[in-house]
């Protein structure tokens, strides 16, 4: 088969990067790249064309910025614009959550960001101008942070609709835009509200994770603090679809090409940690109306570790490939749809973000290459 | 009068790949002008959204942090330093 998948893992000190031929099997490891810096949302730009890289960097004593790279990583630029407030807004950028382009608007690029706002560049990330139709929204002074901050974490937008999208935000909510982010529509209706303490906004929708179902893109899946939901009218109202979940409480979300849905349940929102000790995930395969573990290919051993929201992820093959990296820095796949998951060897530092790209070609040609940082490659085997 | 400067190895990129450069300057505030001005990126780095130095990073004159000096009017000589390093961050 021609092409290959490369899955790019953000980590908490790096970006690694891993390429496979479409069978998936054998990996060749690439990395760390970006050493040092917390690489928290990962996107690339023009998969078969004009390739580019985004990393949203930060670092806990010097901020975030956005580095490009148009050779598949071996160089990085800084970017010198970022996104960000006017100063009389008094918010702040402190971590870039999502990177996204407009599949309907070749160019657009969006960066979902904390302090929560959505931001888009028309010139490949050189400036950047505020959706201030989100951010200045009447209940905005009632917006809070969450645990993992106050994340602007998901950016979607409806593959047929060019006009329709969807934004998620911890602590807050969703909002959906049907005329191209000119205004803005709550989504919660159906959502299992909770205390905010807030006044301005005293019950909330802490939403983790929302993807649309490859089949009908009025349907809609959504990890919630508190449950896991599924919507028929594009987030208008939402319904709970939990049977056979051994809890409701986790992050990420992943629905794979064939429909197939991935969760990760934790144990409690105090605990943060697989149930039970034991490494599992939750597949369903008929849209939410129930769900299984998958075990095949999971340590037996006790494991304590967890997923965090944006650490699983799909390929889009038809031979449906997930890819999850842990908290405790191990990173799984599934090459046939949630069936047998192998890990890919390695530990890494804490992961925080998985994007898995599929590429006609193998090997792309530089574009204009910039000298920085240079990075060791090496063979990876799937045990 | 010329001044060197030094930043952490993880700031180099935003200085064009150097740990060291040199920069020209008569007192100690325009020296930070032009550290400023002249490399944005590490500015973003040095300051936050408030235009404050970053709490944990220290921006040292010769053997001062410039937030204990008054005086940024102060001349420099040549060979003075400037150095950007990380302040002690727990672990």
């Amino acid at each position: 088969m021609a092409g290959s998948v490369v899955l790019m893992v953000g980590t908490a000190k790096g970006m690694f990067s891993f390429q496979s031929d479409l069978q998936r099997k054998n990996w060749k490891m690439t990395g760390p790249l970006l050493p040092g810096w917390e690489v928290s949302a990962i996107h690339v730009d023009g998969v078969n064309g004009d390739r580019r890289i985004y990393a949203g960097t930060t670092h806990y004593s010097y901020g975030a910025t956005i580095r490009a790279s148009d050779d598949m990583g071996k160089t990085w630029q800084q970017m010198e614009a970022r996104p960000t407030y006017a100063p009389e807004k008094g918010f702040k950028t402190t971590r870039f959550w999502q990177l996204a382009s407009n599949p309907h608007q070749p160019g657009m690029l969006y960066a979902g960001i904390d302090e929560a706002g959505l931001f888009i560049s028309k010139d490949r990330a050189q400036s950047w101008e505020e959706v201030k139709s989100l951010s200045d929204t009447p209940d905005r002074a009632g917006w809070a942070p969450g645990n993992g901050g106050l994340c602007l974490h998901t950016i979607l937008f409806d593959r047929e609709n060019p006009k329709r999208m969807w934004v998620g935000i911890s602590a807050v909510g969703i909002f959906r835009s049907d005329d191209a982010g000119n205004t803005w529509k709550d989504c919660t209706s159906g959502l299992h509200k909770m205390e905010s303490g807030m006044q301005d906004k005293p019950q909330i929708c802490c939403i983790h994770k929302i993807v649309q179902d490859p089949k009908d893109t009025g349907t809609l899946y959504c990890q919630h603090h508190p449950g896991v939901y599924k919507s028929l009218n594009a987030g208008d109202t939402w319904e709970p679809i939990e049977e056979g979940l051994p809890g409701n409480f986790g992050f990420p979300m992943v629905v794979s090409k064939s429909g197939n849905l991935f969760v990760v349940p934790l144990e409690t929102e105090e605990h943060r940690y697989v149930k039970n000790g034991k490494f599992q995930i939750y597949r369903s395969t008929n849209s939410g109306k129930s769900w299984q573990p998958c075990v095949k290919g999971f340590p037996a051993e006790p494991t304590f570790a967890g997923v965090l929201r944006d650490s699983m992820t799909g390929d889009g093959l038809k031979e449906g490939g997930v890819y999850l990296g842990t908290t405790s820095g191990e990173i799984f796949h599934t090459r046939d749809d949630g069936d047998s998951w192998s890990k890919i060897d390695g530990v890494f530092p804490r992961i925080l973000c998985v994007r898995a790209y599929v590429f006609d070609d193998a090997n792309q040609p530089a574009k204009k290459p910039q000298a920085k940082t240079k990075a060791g490659a090496r063979r990876i085997k799937v045990k | 009068m010329n001044i060197e400067v030094t930043v952490p190895g993880l700031l180099a990129d935003s200085v064009g790949g150097k740990r060291k450069f040199s920069i020209d300057a008569k007192t100690i505030g325009q020296a930070i002008e032009t550290l400023r001005r002249e490399h944005p990126l590490l500015k973003v780095h040095i300051y936050d959204d408030a235009d404050q130095i970053r709490q944990h990073v220290l921006v040292y004159y010769n053997d001062e942090s410039i937030k204990w000096i008054d005086d940024l009017k102060r001349p420099v000589k040549s060979g003075d330093r400037i150095a950007i390093i990380q302040a002690v961050s727990g672990g």
